[in-house]
């Protein structure tokens, strides 16, 4: 099953989060060579990893096999100071209705097309029930082909461009639940998702991000 | 033009998409979009393995007959450096980056040759590479092209929704008697583990009988004859996991 971890049960899952930046760091550095995000420890952190990050981790007997993250863009984001760039075109959103996506990774054991499938399930699912209307995320463009044979639909914010190595694109993916049907019918699941604990309200807590941000430009 | 300017274009052909419900009318939609380019050919395909021919694969197509039916006699496909690379990598690329051997491959020689001959000195192709493993493509020739740094990404984009659209404007409407309610599957997925409808029933709590209703309508939807049938059926079309 996939975990919802936020700040409010984390307590349940410190020794699996510690886990997963370990993950990330052998995924994300060690594999595909994001230098940019080596950390001596050996623990893949950043400025995103924090009170308002949101993790839906697959786990094992409380083994990390995959996971991805969601944060409010009514912060900022990867991709307003990171990537602004990419979507040059239609903007960077900013709405308490729209979350970014990011760090999605499987490992390498379980790198088949089912397991993908899942934790995609699992950010529909969970958006669903939150009431968030769209996921905005910077991905390799190759990966935009697997959104499509899934159903989702994904509309760009701007044009592809090179980023080490990889030609790289902003989008963003509509919740539907027909997009989360037609996954869940793929991988013949009803239900990926697992909360325990305490649950997060996102969009209140992305309005408060907003009303913070606020309060400080002013 | 400016990078905003071809992205804005782009994306602005991108979302009107939508708007062609049959496959010629996107068809040539996306030769004015890549016109504009100066394209002149088209071609939305999947790759054949060994087993198949190129000509079942091919999705729509704005070629010259005469060029369609010399590539697939000759089976130029075999031998097209260029479809080779489009396996091999998922980055666009110029017809002219596909590598191949000149002494030792006369087939890639000739059929490039050949391409010319039809007004596609030059090319670009988009691969498409699915998450169950398909492979294809979407491949453009003419002659005096714009392609460079800027229209390259805006291309790749186009590309890859043209060839999305298409291949959805394909597919037969999804079945809707096929699909089964949640509690349908689950009981589905229980009985291909050997649970009869009493144990199915204890499980889910609900009544055998219902347990057995479920199984019954999952199985007419699937067309089955029994509940043997529908567990195969499901399974095979991964309505259920073995």
């Amino acid at each position: 099953m996939i975990h919802v971890i936020s700040s409010v049960n984390r307590h349940l899952y410190e020794d699996v989060l510690e886990q997963h930046f370990r993950v990330r760091h052998e995924i994300f550095v060690e594999e595909r060579k994001w230098e940019a995000l080596r950390k001596p420890d050996g623990r893949e952190v950043d400025t995103y990893d924090n009170e308002d990050a949101v993790y839906l981790l697959a786990l094992e007997n409380r083994r990390v096999l995959g996971g991805s993250r969601l944060y409010p863009t009514t912060k900022p984001t990867m991709m307003s100071e990171v990537f602004p760039h990419l979507a040059a075109v239609r903007g960077c959103p900013s709405n308490p209705l729209v979350w970014e996506w990011s760090r999605f990774f499987v490992t390498r054991e379980r790198r088949d097309g089912a397991f993908n499938w899942q934790l995609m399930a699992g950010a529909q699912e969970f958006c669903l029930d939150q009431g968030i209307e769209r996921l905005c995320l910077v991905m390799e463009t190759w990966w935009l082909p697997r959104f499509h044979e899934i159903g989702f639909v994904v509309t760009p914010l701007g044009l592809p461009a090179m980023i080490e190595n990889s030609w790289t694109m902003a989008a963003t993916i509509e919740v539907r639940q027909e997009s989360l049907d037609a996954v869940c019918d793929r991988i013949g699941m009803t239900k990926v998702l697992q909360q325990d604990g305490p649950r997060i309200d996102c969009v209140a807590r992305a309005n408060l991000c907003g009303l913070a941000a606020q309060r400080k430009s002013a | 033009m400016s990078t905003v300017d071809y992205g804005r274009e782009a994306l602005d052909f991108i979302e009107g998409l939508g708007a062609y419900t049959k496959v010629p009318d996107a068809m040539d939609a996306l030769a004015t979009a890549f016109g504009r380019y100066g394209f002149e050919h088209i071609i939305v395909t999947g790759l054949p393995n060994p087993d198949q021919r190129f000509s079942q694969m091919v999705l729509a197509k704005k070629w010259p007959a005469e060029w369609f039916s010399l590539y697939t006699q000759k089976g130029y496909d075999r031998v097209d450096p260029v479809i080779r690379k489009c396996r091999q990598t998922v980055n666009p690329f110029e017809w002219s980056e596909a590598p191949y051997d000149p002494d030792q491959e006369p087939g890639a020689v000739e059929v490039m040759r050949r391409a010319a001959d039809f007004r596609m000195s030059r090319g670009f192709v988009v691969p498409i590479h699915g998450l169950t493993g398909y492979e294809a493509g979407v491949s453009l020739g003419g002659v005096h092209l714009d392609l460079n740094a800027r229209s390259k990404p805006a291309l790749h984009l186009i590309g890859m929704y043209g060839f999305d659209h298409i291949r959805r404007l394909l597919e037969p409407a999804p079945d809707r008697s096929m699909r089964l309610t949640p509690r349908e599957r689950e009981a589905l997925a229980w009985a291909s583990q050997g649970k009869s409808a009493w144990e199915i029933g204890e499980i889910l709590h609900i009544t055998q009988r219902t347990a057995e209703e479920h199984l019954a309508t999952a199985a007419r939807k699937l067309g089955a004859v029994n509940r043997t049938h529908a567990v195969a059926i499901a399974i095979r079309h991964r309505i259920i996991t073995p």
